[in-house]
């Protein structure tokens, strides 16, 4: 092989020869010695080593930890949310659903005019029922609070007690 | 970190043990950090882009079979991360008709008067010759100097064969070498 030959054939390889992970054979190995671009070549590839390992390396700022986790939190809160609302969209639907269903029943099967029978029973029961309660609100209304306030020593005694 | 180690922490994330998910990111946020940090210049930007990484470990967790190691798994996404943001760059770039050969990007020539450069100048100059690389050689060259990444996780996270990750990390030293002409006599 010319010299010629020999320093185009090296070429590829002065890398990996620079790095010790291709040994030189015999032939290589004399060329290189007496080819003084090739020897060249040799010692750039071994000092862009040197300089590629001595590169900083770049670390994240302190709290990065925190921030992602955070991230994930509020990634997982959004996703939840869209979950929710899809659930809760899809009830809404549903209820809707259910009731223009009923709907067209009772005004299919000529059951309306008897809901509305049973509507205006319900209605006068209800105000009957109010007429009755009305005079005695004021007494319901103390002993409602003296239960509250009874639960609330109840409470105040058990948490001081701890 | 151990394989059996990894997988440990991998089932202490799934079952959402307090602790363990921060445990992974502390595990590996610097070489991740570091690798995106390495192929993406803007630093805010490269934390925003390890956070994602670790946003998609954290939802990908429950579909990871443990096939490939943990560590193997994050240098892919760290790799799909990086070609994707490396796409909306070109995209941005496309947008604003940007000319890729922007003069000021480009490793100027080495000044015949003054060849003697000190470190940091010779540091600066390689820095924005890597830059100068193809993403695919960047992130070679990023992966391949940081501690802990062997050529056969760049590998399996690159989806190539071994040769031809080693032949194509000696291309990018080649074409760095050129890029660099004469500053490294």
């Amino acid at each position: 092989m010319t010299s010629d030959a020999m320093c185009t054939a090296l070429a590829d390889d002065i890398d990996a020869i620079a790095v010790g992970e291709l040994t030189p054979d015999a032939a290589a190995a004399a060329h290189l010695s007496t080819c003084a671009a090739c020897r060249a070549e040799l010692e750039e590839a071994r000092r862009l080593d040197k300089l590629l390992r001595e590169r900083p390396v770049p670390t994240p700022a302190p709290g990065f930890t925190s921030r992602t986790i955070q991230r994930i939190q509020k990634a997982g809160w959004r996703r939840e949310q869209i979950v929710d609302w899809i659930f809760n969209s899809a009830l809404i639907a549903a209820a809707l659903l259910v009731a223009a269903g009923l709907w067209i029943a009772l005004e299919h099967t000529g059951l309306s005019s008897l809901s509305r029978d049973a509507l205006d029973i319900f209605a006068g029961g209800a105000t009957t029922l109010a007429q009755k309660v009305t005079p005695s609100l004021p007494l319901y209304a103390g002993a409602t609070g003296l239960l509250v306030v009874a639960l609330g020593l109840w409470w105040w005694a058990s948490d001081a007690a701890l | 970190m151990e394989p059996a180690r990894e997988r440990e922490l991998v089932d202490r994330c799934r079952r959402e043990e307090p602790g363990a998910f921060e445990e992974l990111i502390e595990q590996f946020k610097n070489l991740v950090f570091a690798l995106i940090a390495r192929t993406v210049p803007d630093r805010s930007r490269a934390e925003d882009l390890a956070q994602d990484v670790f946003l998609r470990v954290h939802r990908g967790l429950p579909y990871f079979r443990g096939e490939a190691r943990l560590s193997t798994w994050l240098y892919r996404i760290v790799v799909n991360v990086c070609s994707q943001e490396r796409s909306e760059q070109r995209s941005r770039a496309a947008s604003r008709h940007m000319s890729l050969d922007d003069p000021d990007s480009r490793v100027a020539a080495p000044s015949t008067v003054d060849r003697r450069f000190s470190d940091f100048e010779l540091r600066d100059r390689l820095e924005k010759a890597i830059e100068q690389l193809p993403a695919q050689y960047r992130l070679l060259i990023a992966g391949h100097y940081l501690q802990g990444l062997q050529y056969e996780d760049l590998a399996e996270a690159m989806k190539m064969p071994l040769g031809t990750v080693k032949t194509q990390l000696h291309r990018a030293k080649r074409q760095l070498r050129e890029l660099l002409e004469g500053d490294l006599k």
